[in-house]
């Protein structure tokens, strides 16, 4: 089974509310679209970034410009006022999501 | 067709002013837009009103107005901004007093207040209003009761129309929503009022207002796909949207060498931080940020079509902000030989010295390996020192919470106990630990929107 690096096919860049952040995921092709629509989901996610993610994620596809926003709660260690990262808006978490594998097929 | 065409020249407190005095001298534009707040800025601003009263404000409103509204009365536009923060009044005042110093005479500063709420959460609560957290679903707020440091409403664009309407030269608002800022001149530009047949129009403001909202962060800045591409990116020129009263736009820059706009860039900040993105909830209305059309349109340039809206909420977003304790963080680099296994023994050290100090109890301490592990945390393994023999350096980074001031600073002061081991010790001679700061946590809720009529104060310069 071949696999593929998101950063290979996709962009992506995140920001912050509160404890919530945020990742929009943008394909680089129409077809790399359909396959991180199809695999990148909000189990994948949450499994990816295992305990920097607490809460729960939901993804949603934004077909009209070939991205998926994925939102991720309790993300943030408490959220940028609060929390102890260095990155408290967790701007480099969309990059941390770029290095997940997926089947391509 | 009527177009309004819109500058956006801040996102956040620290931008730059340059660019904002760049657009005004070489563009076209009606109205210049800043955003100053985020949900941290917010805090400090409290944590400075808390300090000084008469302080809690953008004190950078000084500055930039001295630069800007000579230019504004010259070129013929006007400023709209949150930048009052956590005290409008006070930054209206300031500005008034500015305007005196150089002679605008006529001048009207519009001052937008009523989205601080902070002295009637008990009027509001005896009401029934019980303010649950949303994160946390949490009712108790008696709990946070003593250490509150202000409550505000992100406000919508009302007030904004308001001052418009007065003939405000320069619009400022405390916690007015990003978007808030350019979908005031563009509903009272074109008569748009909250009800049908206007949704569709404001979610197109809002679609707009949000591109822009982050100033050069749709211009080429902070890019994932284009960083290596962008022209001149250490003189990056600010957005400029077009709107036409149809609800379509351009989206542009300033006409100067730095930066680009292309659907990339436009594409970037379309889904950043928006949770879901078929409803993305603004106190002037909700945007469907799924029906947009993005297309390249000439050199710098991309218009966006079919965008689309909902009517407003009936509840508007609030921050109440409470203090937590204190926050002290310090770092430490080590080099090689074995600078690894030095780093892990630093941190073994600072957790024996912990346990054994009864002076010393973190509420949460975070340790980070700087160079492995403090911007991707657990998506990345920091590897076993045995693997990494020959690395050059690597450094730890710890920050802790602590409910005194008193411990945190303690734990700054007696920092050479957990990393002062070792021949090659980094003594940093240019910084220092910097002091304890205060954590001002965030309570995110809604409140009804009739429980916070907002109003303006018109200021003229006599």
């Amino acid at each position: 089974m071949s696999k593929v690096r998101l950063v290979d096919i996709a962009y992506a860049r995140s920001g912050d509310k509160g404890d919530i952040s945020d990742i929009g995921l943008m394909a680089k092709s129409k077809e790399s679209y359909e396959l991180i629509k199809k695999k990148v989901t909000s189990d994948r996610v949450k499994q990816f970034f295992g305990d920097m993610v607490k809460g729960s994620v939901e993804v949603y596809p934004m077909d009209n410009i070939d991205a998926l926003e994925i939102v991720m709660r309790e993300a943030l260690g408490g959220g940028a006022t609060r929390g102890l990262r260095i990155d408290g808006t967790g701007k480099p978490i969309c990059q941390a999501l770029l290095r997940m594998e997926i089947e391509t097929d | 067709m009527k177009t309004v065409a819109i500058g956006h020249c801040a996102m956040s407190w620290g931008d730059i002013l340059e660019p904002g005095v760049e657009m005004a001298k070489k563009a076209n534009i009606q109205y210049m837009a800043f955003d100053f707040l985020g949900e941290v800025t917010m805090s400090l601003l409290y944590r400075m009103r808390l300090r000084d009263p008469s302080r809690g404000y953008i004190p950078d409103i000084v500055p930039w107005h001295r630069a800007l509204l000579p230019l504004a009365r010259e070129r013929g536009f006007k400023l709209v901004a949150n930048w009052g923060g956590a005290n409008p009044e006070a930054a209206g005042d300031a500005v008034v007093n500015l305007a005196k110093e150089l002679g605008l005479t006529g001048l009207k500063v519009g001052v937008i207040v009523g989205d601080d709420f902070s002295d009637r959460i008990d009027e509001m609560r005896a009401k029934g209003i019980k303010f649950p957290n949303l994160d946390t679903g949490e009712e108790d707020l008696d709990r946070i009761k003593d250490k509150m440091a202000g409550a505000y409403a992100y406000i919508g664009a009302d007030s904004v129309i308001e001052a418009l309407k007065q003939g405000a030269d320069t619009v400022i608002g405390g916690r007015l929503s990003d978007s808030a800022c350019l979908v005031g001149p563009w509903m009272y530009e074109f008569g748009w009022d909250y009800k049908e047949p206007y949704w569709n129009k404001i979610g197109a403001a809002i679609t707009c207002g949000h591109i822009v909202e982050c100033s050069s962060s749709c211009t080429g800045g902070m890019m994932c796909s284009l960083w290596k591409d962008i022209p001149q990116q250490w003189n990056i020129s600010d957005p400029i949207c077009e709107l036409n009263e149809n609800g379509e736009a351009i989206i542009t820059k300033t006409p100067s060498p730095g930066g680009l706009v292309n659907t990339w860039t436009v594409k970037e900040h379309l889904v950043y931080e928006i949770h879901d993105p078929r409803n993305y909830l603004m106190p002037d209305g909700i945007a469907d940020f799924t029906t947009p059309h993005l297309e390249d349109a000439g050199e710098n340039r991309v218009k966006v079509t079919n965008m689309s809206g909902k009517p407003r909420p009936d509840t508007l977003k609030v921050g109440i902000g409470y203090e937590e304790g204190w926050r002290q963080e310090a770092q430490q680099w080590f080099c090689w030989p074995d600078a690894l296994e030095k780093a892990k023994r630093a941190e073994f050290n600072l957790r024996e010295w912990i346990k054994h100090d009864a002076r010393l109890n973190p509420v949460a301490m975070q340790v980070d390996y700087m160079g492995f592990n403090m911007l991707h945390g657990s998506v990345v393994k920091v590897p076993e020192p045995k693997d990494v023999p020959d690395l050059p350096e690597v450094g730890l980074r710890v920050c802790a919470k602590f409910n005194t001031r008193e411990e945190a600073d303690y734990f700054r002061r007696e920092w050479s106990r957990w990393t002062g081991f070792d021949s090659g010790f980094c003594f940093n001679t240019t910084a220092a630990p910097s002091a304890p700061a205060r954590i001002i946590a965030l309570w995110p809720t809604l409140v009804p929107r009739e429980e916070i009529p907002t109003r303006v104060i018109m200021k003229e310069v006599k």
